[in-house]
């Protein structure tokens, strides 16, 4: 039997390695990546190169600002404190603003209406509320009597937490930053593995169903035989094809970064505030504060870090979660004739996916113990993802044992219903079976 | 018997596709297994192929249950062909037989003659969709037969084959007969095997209705009737003969005589001379595979 699916995974492998497709994604997907990144990071960081600085006039009735706001470097803004709303649109053409911001004082309050041509975006109006915010604070710290010198000081202070963890052996320094990044690089990587080989998994079984050359294999092999040496062929493909971009990536990312750095002209620094502005995401907000952390200090704590263990996780993950989904798509390829028909039977299993690949990156990284967290590392659907975010952060062996144990009862269990799914579906043609026959596919006697 | 099936039984959720089936097949022999679409044909070839399994019955294979290492001693060609269309033709063929359990130097050895045979030596690295239909076809049969099965079974095996190929397919099969191969054919064109084939089984709705050597079928189910052309009158009134019809062309008549009791065509023909005519062909009319099988299922359902 092993050698038969021995066979079938070879030939799986060698077409699919052979097809020059193969050679030009394996080469060109890394560039591409690269190249999406990198401009990603040009546009993000020179954005005030390429958008044009914005005037906003500021009309100043209640006289709160004493004409002065600092500009930022898309904004600049201008007093005209006599204008009138009526006059809005005549004052916006003449001098070409953006709009204008109307401050009045009322029996409520004071007022702040921004009118302008078109719908100011919401990062105009969360720069210009932070900027008057900032400038309203200042005023008020020197009327109670702090000068220019020590608000400048004041505004300059910066702390940075660095996070240590109790274990056995004593408290360890650890770095929520880094151990966030591990966790979701392995996370990705899984992810997509799991999605881009497992549909190639069904692509594969549907192409031999509408080849009609399935039943003539299947006069040699067994169906059970001929699905898991579909599905671990097409793994290798898989892993050989990761082995080149990892390889690829590594050598290519050094010269390609510095490339950018150098297209953006910008230091830094600069690029560490930006990254701040642009962080809302709590996932976002830990890589942040892995970039924050400079030079050496992003390595502290690495050596605390159980790499070992990670790295075996995932392979272990990596592998039975392929397993787990390939089954379930291999079952899904044999049920239909043609790719169209697969969409429904798709979503139960992309959905599990999405939905833990979604949650890895918000409420797992924010709260990586709490048991909704827990939970979803030891369900097969979603633990490959969200255990692998959660690894890092150090979780109990007691958890780790159960999640594997249930990964390895989940994938025989899919297997084992795919298989049967699979035996009967390769050779059903014609109308798309529903799930009511597919149950009965499951019970059915070869 | 190199075959033999006893009691099989095959049922599907709606239907019986198979009921208490009991055939035997001798060793080196043309076998048709004829019926209808939807008798049970390919039904029966699954479960000989081990594709499927039957419900209950036996089928023994030289004399030991079916079991799982004898898929090599199986060649199969389905009804609906195909190959994996990205693969070159070597790459593929050596793959099916590596499946079947060949070492791929076996493989490479029996693949040779089969490439001089058919001379396909500059098609061997060529990917199967660049090929005709016909070589398709030639291929897919090369990768049925390659491994140097006992018994190869084909289903509907001329339906797709232009003339030319279909005689090649006939040829071949001949010379594999000749080997001792065992052959079993299935087609719902009883025509187009019944010179073939050394032995028959039908089948209809699941059911064995007949089996039995073409010839023995033949005699069995024969109506006594004959055929003959003449020049002149016939008056068969004082003879055990009647008439079925005539027919006249060109002074020539052709005719269907029935005996009304069963007689030697020695007998039949002196009788034949003794009238006025100017006999100048005479044959007995056999029934032909189609009209055993109406006669059979008709007797069957009475």
């Amino acid at each position: 039997m092993v050698h038969k699916i021995y066979l079938i995974a070879k030939r799986e492998f060698i077409t699919r390695v052979k097809k020059k497709s193969f050679l030009v994604m394996t080469l060109l997907s890394p560039i591409l990546i690269l190249l999406f990144y990198g401009l990603i990071f040009y546009f993000s960081f020179n954005k005030d190169l390429t958008d044009e600085v914005k005037t906003i006039i500021i009309s100043d009735h209640a006289g709160i600002l004493n004409e002065k706001l600092e500009p930022t470097k898309t904004i600049q803004f201008e007093f005209n404190n006599g204008l009138e709303e009526s006059q809005a649109t005549i004052e916006i053409d003449e001098r070409e603003a953006y709009a204008i911001l109307f401050i009045k004082k009322s029996e409520k309050g004071i007022t702040y209406d921004l009118i302008g041509k078109e719908q100011a975006s919401i990062g105009v109006v969360s720069t210009l509320e932070d900027k008057i915010e900032q400038a309203l604070k200042d005023q008020q710290l020197q009327q109670n009597g702090i000068n220019q010198e020590l608000l400048a000081q004041i505004n300059k202070t910066r702390i940075d937490v660095q996070t240590r963890k109790i274990t056995h052996e004593g408290i360890e320094e650890g770095n929520s930053g880094l151990t966030t990044a591990i966790g979701y690089i392995g996370a990705i990587l899984i992810y997509l593995f799991v999605f881009l080989y497992g549909v190639q998994v069904m692509r594969g079984v549907i192409e031999e169903k509408t080849n009609r050359i399935v039943e003539v294999i299947i006069s040699s092999v067994k169906p059970f035989e001929l699905m898991m040496g579909k599905i671990s062929g097409i793994a290798l493909v898989g892993l050989t094809q990761f082995l080149i971009w990892v390889g690829l990536v590594a050598v290519l990312s050094g010269p390609v970064s510095a490339l950018v750095l150098d297209l953006m002209q910008v230091n830094p620094t600069e690029i560490s505030q930006q990254m701040q502005e642009a962080a809302k995401t709590p996932a976002a907000q830990q890589s942040m504060k892995a970039a924050k952390q400079s030079g050496p200090e992003i390595f502290k704590g690495l050596e605390n870090l159980n790499l070992p263990l990670i790295l075996g996780m995932f392979i272990f993950y990596f592998i039975s979660g392929y397993l787990f989904y390939g089954a379930l798509f291999a079952a899904i390829g044999s049920a239909v004739d043609n790719e169209t028909d697969t969409q429904q039977f798709m979503l139960p299993v992309t959905m599990p996916l999405i939905f833990s690949f979604v949650l890895a990156q918000t409420i797992v990284t924010n709260d990586p113990n709490s048991s909704l967290s827990i939970w979803l590392s030891m369900i097969p659907f979603s633990s490959p993802i969200i255990m692998m975010v959660r690894l890092p952060f150090g979780i109990p062996t007691s958890q780790i044992l159960a999640s594997m144990a249930f990964m390895i009862l989940g994938f025989i269990f899919t297997v084992w219903l795919a298989a049967r799914i699979y035996r009967i579906g390769i050779l059903t043609y014609g109308k798309k079976p529903s799930y009511k026959e597919l149950a009965k596919w499951l019970l059915r006697k070869n | 018997m190199i075959l033999s099936i006893s009691n099989l039984s095959k049922k599907y959720q709606n239907h019986v596709a198979l009921n208490n089936i009991t055939i035997d097949i001798p060793q080196g022999i043309i076998f048709g297994l004829l019926g209808p679409n939807g008798a049970g044909k390919t039904s029966l070839i699954r479960i000989l192929t081990q594709i499927t399994e039957a419900d209950s019955g036996k089928i023994l294979l030289n004399g030991i249950p079916l079991e799982p290492k004898h898929i090599r001693a199986m060649g199969y060609l389905p009804e609906e062909r195909g190959l994996y269309k990205k693969m070159q033709v070597a790459d593929q063929l050596l793959y099916l037989a590596e499946l079947k359990g060949l070492s791929k130097q076996e493989a490479k050895s029996r693949l040779k003659y089969w490439v001089d045979k058919f001379e396909i030596k500059s098609w061997l690295n060529k990917k199967v969709e660049e090929l005709s239909k016909g070589m398709q076809q030639k291929i897919q049969f090369i990768g049925t037969v390659l491994h140097e099965p006992e018994i190869i079974i084909l289903d509907e095996p001329f339906s797709g084959f232009d003339p030319i190929n279909a005689q090649l397919l006939i040829d071949e099969i001949l010379l594999l007969k000749e080997k001792g191969t065992t052959i079993i054919f299935s087609t719902h064109r009883m025509d187009s095997v019944e010179l073939l084939c050394d032995q028959i089984a039908l089948i209809n709705l699941a059911e064995k209705i007949l089996d039995g050597n073409v010839p023995d079928l033949k005699k069995q189910f024969k109506k006594n009737q004959f055929e003959l052309s003449y020049i002149g009158q016939i008056n068969l009134e004082n003879l055990p003969l009647e008439m079925v019809s005539v027919v006249q062309k060109n002074n020539l008549n052709t005719a269907l005589i029935k005996a009304k009791e069963p007689m030697s065509n020695k007998q039949i023909i002196q009788l034949l001379l003794n009238t006025d005519i100017n006999l100048i062909s005479f044959a007995e009319k056999l029934p032909s595979m189609e009209e055993i099988f109406i006669e059979a299922v008709q007797q069957k359902n009475n």
